[in-house]
């Protein structure tokens, strides 16, 4: 009797799992943490009817690597920033979105609105990212020792600061930033002359450096033990809030010749199964609300709603990839060999 | 016949299976991998991709480049001064520890070897937080008056690599001089009294040559310890500490040009082998007595 009964109970267990796989009404979605909290997936659900099934991330690589695994059939929806999106285009692992089925996109920053002024997005007039997630690569000073308040990355180079600027041990990042500094358009794509400016201003910046640090710990650990300055902030907010919490007196600055910034995107995949329901999701993420619970929970920028992160006025600069990373790479390690 | 065949087997077989126990993780996880890196060094990177096609540019260019010689001398030289001042303060800490006996003797001796059950990057991080400009040193030396302002004599450059990598591996130079000291026989101390010697003509003409064989594989175990590592360097050395396993690392990492750093792996190699090899032979020529 008791067996009966609970092979009757598994029985209709498995007939509605069946029927719940059977109607197809689940998203797929692969995202960074803190892009899909469990609160934002229930009143999605709640409000759509739609399933969502989210799978977390943790670089840019395994991205690739499923997606290109499965050429897009694993998943619908995907986070991903704007350099890295190209070689989903190139390779045709993603779909243009249909933007009058993501209303929300009218309602964002001012800066997000208009996808062909963000490089990246778009490819032939068809939108490719919806953005969803920022931050800059600003400069984080000491308010005490830095007076007036810096404008520009330049700053850096100032001899008034010898010994006390802490620089980030990235020939790619800096390139770009130094190519910003001197004025050059696109800090991406260097011509051979850009390449030999930058390195010799790279070079003149040595002598200002006390040390080049690769994380935010270490970058404060630094800065408790030393008199530094000025930080070339990789970590963005998130590193400046990080060291006021643990009691620097710092302020971040966007410089005014451009900041390096990273942006994450929503993209639809080649093999989605149904794109209105992945449209429904960003335009869902894309609220003032949801917005802003992102940027308190991560210190992250987002684009529906205004964030310390950026003023409207702040020159971002989106990255892209670089021309030639190993040949940056290889000058950067020159740059640090030389006495 | 067949029978005997059957019993003779597996005792035929056992020694084979015992020795390719003992050989296969030597073969497999030290050898294999190094023959991997003299192959993959011989390869070339195009656009982020690896070229399998033979060629010796990896090691062209490490001799004809302005910039990987130079590092490289300079990393050798700061191991060499590592290595000697290693040994320089172990050997006091070693022979003291001689000089004890019994239990604490061997008591001093585990108390010497704690530091290295700690995590290496929480000793650097510790070395840090001691050498900052405002570090304990600088505040200390602040305090007593000895300095008017912070001194950056230490603060991330050369002379604080040469410090923390002293600091980190002393325990490695201690017990091979340890040991060493500890096989001479006694006798041939009190001999060398009777004869007339002092002190000092014992220490100097009997138990110093007669410790040779471990304070030179001391420096050969520190040299080759130092001479490996890229953390030290990159977290201490501030712009200057660039060194030879730096480079490594960023042919690994950021350049992604595995080839050519598997040809500066390979380099690497063979001076640790050389190092090892010099040891080895000195220890031999003055203690192949026993």
């Amino acid at each position: 009797m008791k067996s009966l009964k609970a092979a009757l109970g598994a029985a209709a267990l498995a007939a509605g799992l069946w029927v719940s796989a059977a109607s197809a009404e689940t998203l797929r979605v692969l995202a960074w943490e803190g892009y899909a909290d469990p609160d934002w997936v229930k009143d999605f659900t709640k409000e759509t009817g739609i399933d969502v099934d989210v799978v977390f991330v943790g670089s840019d690589d395994e991205i690739w690597a499923k997606i290109k695994g499965s050429e897009g059939k694993d998943f619908d929806v995907m986070a991903v920033n704007t350099a890295q999106l190209q070689r989903y285009i190139d390779a045709d692992l993603v779909k243009p979105w249909d933007l009058s089925k993501i209303p929300n996109q009218k309602q964002v920053l001012p800066r997000f609105q208009d996808l062909s002024k963000i490089t990246g997005v778009t490819r032939d007039g068809k939108a490719y990212g919806i953005p969803f997630c920022f931050d800059s690569i600003g400069l984080i000073y000491d308010t005490d020792k830095v007076k007036p308040a810096p404008t520009s990355m330049s700053v850096l180079w100032d001899p008034q600061y010898a010994g006390k600027v802490l620089a980030y041990d990235n020939g790619e990042h800096n390139f770009s930033f130094t190519a910003l500094t001197l004025g050059i358009a696109n800090p991406f794509q260097l011509s051979a002359d850009q390449f030999t400016a930058v390195k010799a201003k790279l070079l003149e910046l040595k002598p200002n450096v006390l040390s080049f640090y690769t994380t935010a710990d270490e970058a404060l650990q630094i800065y408790q033990n030393n008199d530094v300055a000025l930080i070339w902030a990789n970590y963005g907010q998130q590193q400046l809030k990080a060291m006021q919490k643990a009691g620097a007196h710092v302020a971040y600055i966007a410089p005014t010749e451009g900041s390096l910034s990273w942006l994450d995107n929503w993209a639809l995949t080649s093999g989605a199964k149904d794109p209105d329901a992945a449209a429904k999701w960003v335009n869902f993420l894309l609220d003032k609300k949801i917005g802003a619970q992102l940027s308190e929970r991560t210190g992250f920028g987002n684009t529906a709603a205004a964030s310390s992160n950026a003023n409207d006025s702040d020159k971002l600069v989106w990255l892209e990839s670089v021309e030639d990373p190993l040949k940056r790479s290889d000058l950067w390690n020159e740059i640090k060999a030389s006495q | 016949m067949s029978d005997s065949a059957a019993h003779a087997g597996p005792h035929r077989l056992t020694p084979w299976l015992a020795t390719l126990a003992a050989y296969i993780v030597p073969l497999g996880f030290v050898l294999a991998p190094m023959a991997l890196f003299l192959v993959y060094s011989f390869f070339s990177v195009d656009h982020g991709s690896i070229v399998f096609s033979p060629t010796i540019s990896n090691y062209v260019r490490f001799f004809t480049d302005p910039v990987f010689l130079p590092i490289f001398w300079r990393t050798c030289l700061l191991c060499l001064a590592v290595a000697l001042l290693c040994v320089l303060f172990a050997f006091p800490v070693a022979y003291f520890l001689t000089t004890l006996r019994g239990r604490s003797r061997y008591m001093l001796l585990v108390l010497l070897l704690v530091p290295l059950l700690m995590s290496y990057v929480i000793k650097i991080y510790a070395v840090r937080s001691i050498l900052g400009g405002n570090g304990m040193l600088n505040r200390a030396l602040l305090a007593t008056g000895l300095i008017d302002k912070p001194s950056m004599l230490f603060v991330f450059n050369l002379n604080a690599v040469l410090l923390t990598l002293t600091v980190l591996l002393i325990p490695f130079a201690v017990l091979p001089i340890f040991l060493s000291l500890e096989r001479i026989p006694k006798a041939l101390r009190h001999a060398s009294a009777d004869l007339g010697a002092t002190n000092a003509q014992t220490f100097w003409r009997v138990t110093v040559p007669l410790s040779l064989p471990g304070t030179l594989s001391a420096m050969s175990f520190v040299f080759v310890l130092a001479i490996g590592d890229f953390l030290t360097p990159q977290m201490v050395g501030g712009q200057s500490g660039f060194t030879f396993g730096r480079i490594i690392y960023s042919q690994f990492g950021t350049a992604f040009n595995w080839p050519f750093g598997a040809a500066l792996s390979v380099i690497l190699a063979a001076v640790v082998i050389l190092a090892i090899r010099l040891g080895g032979r000195l220890e031999s020529k003055h203690g192949g007595a026993k």
